[in-house]
């Protein structure tokens, strides 16, 4: 059986789901495979007794409502699923919290830029000066990023313009966070808390490129953060009822077991039953490590793609508990949205720390009733809690010895967070489920189960990718989305990557007609 | 007045800075090999994510045990990859194909973990009146068939994080199997709770296991098990239904947790009992199970068109019978496991038409609700529907 459409997009994640509903609103002939029952990928929810627990959401940045209509905002309203969201904003940012006695401390810290500069001023009296000056590039380099994104159709006369209007974000372009930071000469208390983020990114911020993360940052506290009601469920059926009340169609439960290619071009795919489904652009959310060594034959994959991978690291690997409490967030003393609790203030030896399941305290914890309180019936609250592992321990974990080290894992992590808040949580659970990074790999193929995609290393920076991607000539008529495409993994850039993949499938298809 | 621009090092080494940038990364892709990169399936975080959760299992019938002429115990041995482990108290989903109909049921495993890994798994069917499936493996199935199972599911299993050292496990008929898992389990060394297990029948002729259960007990302190006969009295056991009072004879001192597993009326007659013995919710879990509808004195006929890949098929239904069980009929395959509501694998879009899903089964996401997404294995149709499956 052969079927033709204008795009296949491989993979219901983040950025299929908003390629797919791109392409649909533009009018294109879309149909989007998945592999599983579910639209999401890693966004999505499950159910547990009378809890239903977002599976990997903690905030999503960029889409706040403090700055009005964020790019991230336009997409969802452009391709027909803003109104079926419902967001509700936080005003938190986070509650810093490290264990190690010789380097204790504790700060709440509000989203909105006066309000964080303002609260900064009370931990680190005198700082405000220069966090403005930092809140000034930070603002400046998010403009370049802006000009960036609205380059549908690269020219080389854009350099120009890049060079005379965007000097700022060339001068940092190289540096890491803690070069731009010493030169700004900040106080280690204001480095602590505006490095508070590093583990979103899973990257140290000696390494860790400056404008990926000032991008981060800006996302947050300038944009504002928010959580939809229906949890990141409620945004993966939202894009796909969007895509389909536009004409797109989605097949669930299906695999595609063949990327097609003719003459160095892809031509379409062929599905698990051996349907040939013929496009003129193949938009793929499934990872390079997948496309590469699953769907594709190996003389067909242009050499610089494969080197790209094998010069890349994965990121960190993913671990999450999730606990429904028989007691309310009130009763408990949970008083914060988003916990994070780190051994020390130095993210480098974190991470370092992060590689053992022995010495890996971080974890990233959300009471979501401080979203909102009716997530979870009366007298009843949600907490989940995530933690990344550096490095591939969890390789050496057996079948056999899986359901042990994951509980031994997750207990580690709560007296670590009931240590850290003085919260006691262990007698109140109601319902637990354990995420560990063979979950990660079972639910959505990630290679070892990272969690982040590539690791943003100084070789391997965001702006690097970026920069690459557009100077760079890719296979005609493959485009990819998601996790490992031209951003870093995450909410807000695996939309942008999908949005971006399909402005430039739209592009090329426009060419060809003409 | 100009504002300074801001710069790292200087103007001119932030540029040459900003240049390395460039031949960096250049550098960096090139000094890797042009090679496949490793395939997903070969990292060993996905190799054992595959075989905790292998798309399906295909299994050998090696033993079959009767138990006087009430169930049979199977036993079964891989045809090819070792058995997917799992945790005491989870169950199989097995795929048949009968007739016309295309039908997944699911069964508890009654053999341990460890077994597992020796690999063997042993489920037990019993017989029940109008049971369509149950009746066709104890009529058909023989040693050396091949079966397909699904991966193990299931979320009635212990956790010591949540609940109480001490399990009081109430069973009733071939409801005892993920308890006889349990106590093998502990008795192995590979769960550190302890077993009370009140196990109910209606006399001692239909006690499943009553070898095993009672070397088990003797020969391991942290299991004890009690049979409560309901329709005898006889010696050495308990008489009449496993309720407040029995617990409460039997339960250890201090906190405990009730695991329930059995039949629908068991669960009736405990949704009274339970609440006597005033403990928080998180203290007592129900292996789900599927109350059914209650039945229409004249059952109505609708048809349901189903989408399935951009396909069009339309099928009889009756309002007594879910819509899964339109689907099996009819031949249909949709991915489902539990058929209770919970693990929502036949998670399907209800395009139009109405369906009646009984209290306290339905367990979709909230979003689902919002955009009408169903579980077909506890909805009853109301009206002709259009189903989207795939």
């Amino acid at each position: 059986m052969i079927k033709n459409y204008d795009a296949i997009v491989i993979g219901a994640g983040n950025g299929g789901l908003v390629a797919s509903a791109r392409l649909a609103k533009e009018g294109k002939k879309t149909l989007l495979i998945e592999r599983h029952n579910l639209p999401g990928g890693f966004a999505t929810s499950f159910v547990r007794g009378r809890f239903e627990f977002e599976a990997s959401l903690h905030e999503l940045c960029g889409v706040g409502p403090i700055t009005g209509k964020s790019p991230l905002q336009k997409i969802f309203e452009e391709v027909g699923a803003a109104d079926k969201i419902e967001w509700v904003s936080l005003d938190e940012a986070y509650r810093l919290i490290t264990l190690e006695d010789n380097d204790k401390c504790d700060y709440s810290m509000p989203l909105g830029k006066e309000n964080f500069i303002n609260k900064l001023e009370e931990y680190d009296p005198g700082s405000s000066t220069v966090v403005r000056k930092i809140f000034d590039l930070i603002e400046s380099v998010e403009k370049t990023l802006d000009f960036v994104e609205e380059i549908e159709d690269f020219k080389p006369s854009m350099i120009k313009e890049i060079f005379s209007e965007h000097t700022e974000f060339l001068k940092v372009a190289n540096y890491s966070v803690d070069e731009v930071l010493n030169k700004f000469g900040v106080s280690k208390t204001t480095r602590d808390i505006l490095n508070g983020y590093w583990c979103y990114l899973g990257q140290p911020t000696d390494e860790l490129n400056v404008i990926h993360y000032f991008t981060m940052l800006h996302a947050y506290i300038i944009d504002g953060a928010v959580i939809p009601k229906g949890r990141s469920h409620q945004i993966s059926t939202a894009l796909l009822e969007a895509f389909t009340e536009n004409g797109g169609e989605a097949w669930f439960n299906t695999s595609v077991s063949k990327i097609t290619v003719k003459n160095g071009t892809v031509t379409g795919v062929v599905l698990d039953d051996g349907t040939q489904v013929n496009a003129k652009a193949v938009i793929c959310n499934a990872s390079p490590y997948n496309a590469f060594t699953k769907l594709m034959d190996e003389k067909d994959i242009p050499e610089k793609f494969k080197k790209e991978v094998n010069a890349r690291t994965l990121s960190s690997k993913g671990f999450a508990v999730f606990l429904g409490l028989n007691r309310s967030a009130d009763e408990l003393g949970l008083n914060n949205h988003t916990y994070f609790i780190y051994p020390n203030n130095n993210n480098r030896k974190c991470y370092e720390l992060s590689r053992k399941l022995e010495t890996n305290d971080v974890q990233a914890t959300v009471c979501l009733n401080r979203a909102f309180d009716d997530c979870s019936p009366e007298g009843t609250s949600i907490l989940y809690m995530t933690s990344i592992f550096a490095g591939d321990e969890w390789s050496k974990v057996s079948a056999e010895d899986y359901h042990k080290t994951k509980t031994a894992f997750a207990e580690k992590m709560i007296d670590n967070f009931e240590k850290a808040t003085g919260i006691a949580i262990r007698d109140y659970i109601e319902e637990i489920e354990i995420a560990a990074p063979m979950t990660y790999a079972r639910y959505t193929d990630a290679p070892a189960g990272t969690i982040y995609g590539y690791e943003a290393s100084k070789e391997d920076g965001i702006v690097k990718r970026i920069v690459f991607d557009l100077i760079g000539k890719g296979m005609p008529g493959l485009y990819f989305a998601g996790g490992y495409a031209v951003r870093h993994m995450g909410y807000s850039p695996s939309y942008t990557t999908g949005n971006l993949a399909a402005k430039a499938a739209i592009l090329a298809m426009e060419k060809e007609a003409k | 007045m100009s504002k300074k621009k801001f710069s790292v090092n200087g103007n001119f080494k932030d540029s040459i800075n900003t240049v390395k940038f460039l031949t960096e990364r250049i550098k960096f892709v090139n000094s890797a090999e042009p090679v496949l990169p490793t395939r997903t399936d070969d990292f060993g975080v996905n190799k054992v994510a595959k075989s905790l959760h292998p798309k399906e299992q295909k299994l050998i019938i090696s033993r079959i045990e009767e138990h006087a002429d009430i169930a049979k115990s199977y036993y079964f041995k891989s045809e090819s990859a070792p058995l997917a482990y799992f945790k005491a108290g989870q169950y199989l989903t097995f795929r048949l194909e009968i007739g016309n109909s295309v039908v997944t049921r699911s069964y508890s495993i009654a053999s341990s973990p460890a077994s597992a890994l020796n690999g063997e798994y042993r489920i037990t069917v019993k017989r029940i009146s109008d049971g369509f499936v149950s009746d066709y493996i104890l009529d058909n199935w023989k040693v050396g068939d091949k079966v397909t199972a699904y991966a193990p599911e299931g979320n009635m299993t212990y956790c010591r994080l949540r609940d109480a050292e001490a399990i009081v496990a109430i069973a009733g008929g071939s409801g005892i199997t993920p308890f006889l898992s349990l106590a093998r389990a502990i008795d192995e060394g590979n769960e550190d709770c302890s077993l009370t297990l009140l196990y109910g029948c209606r006399n001692s002729d239909e006690i499943l296991f009553k070898t095993e259960l009672d070397s088990l007990a003797e020969k391991n302190e942290k299991i004890n098990v009690i049979y409560v006969l309901s329709h005898s009295d006889e010696e050495g056991y308990e008489k009449g239904f496993v309720g407040a009072d029995i617990i409460k004879k039997y339960a250890p001192e201090g906190r405990y947790s009730i695991f329930v597993c059995g039949p629908g009326g068991l669960y009736k007659f405990l949704e009274t009992e339970l609440p006597k013995l005033g403990l928080e919710r998180k203290y007592i879990r129900f292996e789900v199970f599927s109350s059914g509808k209650k039945a229409d004195d004249e059952p109505k006929e609708y048809s349901i068109t189903v989408i399935n890949r951009g396909d069009e098929k339309v099928i009889k239904a009756n309002s007594n019978e879910t819509v899964l069980c339109a689907f099996e009929r009819a031949g249909i395959e949709v991915p489902a496991r539990c058929h209770t509501g919970e693990c929502g694998f036949c998670r399907s879009k209800l395009v139009s038409g109405k369906v009646y899903i009984p209290e306290g089964e339905d367990k979709r996401r909230i979003a689902d609700m919002q955009f009408n997404f169903i579980h077909p294995c506890c909805c009853y149709p109301e009206s002709d529907l259009v189903v989207r499956i795939n």
